[in-house]
């Protein structure tokens, strides 16, 4: 993985959200950590080009967000905080067979792919459960699977573990540790971000920790005033 | 009808592709619009019953999904009896019942994904002369049978967030929370497709 913000900056309506911000992104567990409004989101977004910089470039793997944008999505899968706004199926197999449906794939290679994703996350007896049936911990991993289905190599989850029970959490916190591809996570849940390698803190849309997890998590308290 | 929750089966409708079945029900939609006659009209509604109570679902479902358009469909033979006469009531009760159970079989034993590969397929005329893109038919298509639970949903939340403060349940207060509410997920939801790569690129015709 080989992430390259190069003053990158994001405005939305003249407001500064973000400010111009230079790093490069390789390891393969990062977290991003920060107050809520202090421009997480926004950083996670122009990763794989859902938002776009307003000043600056950013690149992943060599590819231009803005120019390269089906590619960048492509090669970035995204979850987001709440995960059944992007489970478009009403029916778990249904949903994960979508996104190779639609890069046209053929059938037979359809259901191989979608049953050893199901596999993967132990979920295969979730195939033809409804999505408004599963609890919260088996719908994230349905999202999850759904986005790396498909084989993007790398996964941005914007707060997964958010409104979890320990039980699902732990089970959401397994699968993301457990994990192949290279992963940045947005999340308040500390016990899961001092298990990555890298920690970003950020606060009113600037870069202001940036280093191994302890650390971060200590300016983090220091920020947030306990 | 649609809520996109067909039941796994072997039945002929399910062994049946997803144009014929469409076709079928167009066919016998207007067949039925054309008849007045209760010797055929109830008939064609016990034949729809039939077909659609041996789908699979299971009763207690298979009813509850019939209700909301029973009732829509109840006002309006209380109204045809009230302003016309018993007898054309009857006509429009069973006609619209025999409609609404073939649909609901059709509904019933077709997966959303058939569907949206079907109306894909079915616009392609109409891609192809630039007036429509019919992925973006299909998987609007497919959206609206996902997502109408949801907003069904976020209407029981704010009904039921209105009773614990005490509040009077109206439409209107109910509406303009709903709607921005929709909205959001809307805006989430478009960006959550962009995201997963699902708005196929256009076809290229030579």
């Amino acid at each position: 993985m080989d992430i390259r913000f190069s003053g990158a900056s994001v405005s939305f309506g003249g407001r500064l959200v973000l400010q111009p911000l230079t790093l490069t992104l390789t390891e393969r567990r990062i977290g991003v950590i920060g107050l809520n409004g202090s421009g997480k989101t926004t950083f996670a977004r122009l990763i794989n080009g859902l938002v776009k910089p307003t000043t600056g470039q950013v690149t992943v793997n060599g590819l231009d967000t803005v120019r390269d944008e089906s590619a960048v999505l492509a090669a970035a899968g995204f979850i987001f905080q709440n995960p059944q706004h992007q489970i478009i199926m009403p029916i778990v197999h249904e949903d994960i067979a979508f996104g190779l449906k639609n890069r046209g794939l053929k059938a037979d290679e359809i259901e191989r792919r979608t049953a050893a994703v199901l596999e993967r996350f132990g979920i295969t007896h979730l195939a033809k459960r409804r999505v408004h049936e599963l609890s919260g911990g088996e719908t994230q991993l349905v999202a999850i699977a759904s986005v790396l289905v498909t084989g993007p190599g790398i996964l941005i989850l914007d707060e997964p573990t958010n409104q979890l029970d320990l039980k699902n959490r732990r089970l959401v916190e397994n699968t993301i540790t457990g994990l192949d591809e290279h992963s940045i996570v947005i999340s308040h849940d500390l016990p899961l971000i001092e298990q990555f390698e890298r920690v970003l803190l950020f606060h009113d849309g600037r870069l202001v920790a940036d280093g191994p997890a302890q650390e971060a998590i200590r300016a983090y308290h220091e920020v947030a005033g306990c | 009808m649609l809520n996109g929750l067909n039941v796994e089966g072997t039945t002929p409708l399910h062994r049946m592709s997803v144009r014929m079945k469409l076709a079928i029900l167009l066919v016998c939609g207007l067949a039925l619009y054309t008849v007045s006659s209760l010797f055929i009209l109830i008939p064609a509604f016990a034949i729809a019953a039939l077909v659609y109570f041996t789908t699979g679902l299971a009763f207690r479902e298979a009813v509850s999904r019939l209700k909301p358009i029973l009732f829509t469909i109840l006002i309006l033979l209380i109204a045809t009896a009230y302003f016309t006469s018993l007898r054309e009531a009857a006509e429009s009760f069973f006609r619209l019942m025999a409609i609404v159970l073939f649909a609901g079989a059709v509904t019933a034993t077709t997966a959303t994904g058939d569907f949206i590969d079907e109306i894909t397929r079915l616009l392609q005329p109409l891609d192809r002369l630039g007036l429509v893109r019919a992925a973006d038919v299909g998987l609007a298509f497919g959206l609206v049978l996902r997502f109408v639970p949801d907003i069904f949903n976020h209407y029981q939340s704010i009904r039921e967030a209105h009773r614990a403060r005490g509040l009077k349940v109206r439409p209107l207060t109910i509406l303009s929370p709903l709607i921005i509410l929709t909205l959001k997920d809307a805006d989430t939801i478009a960006m959550a497709i962009d995201a997963r790569g699902f708005r196929r690129p256009r076809e290229k015709h030579h």
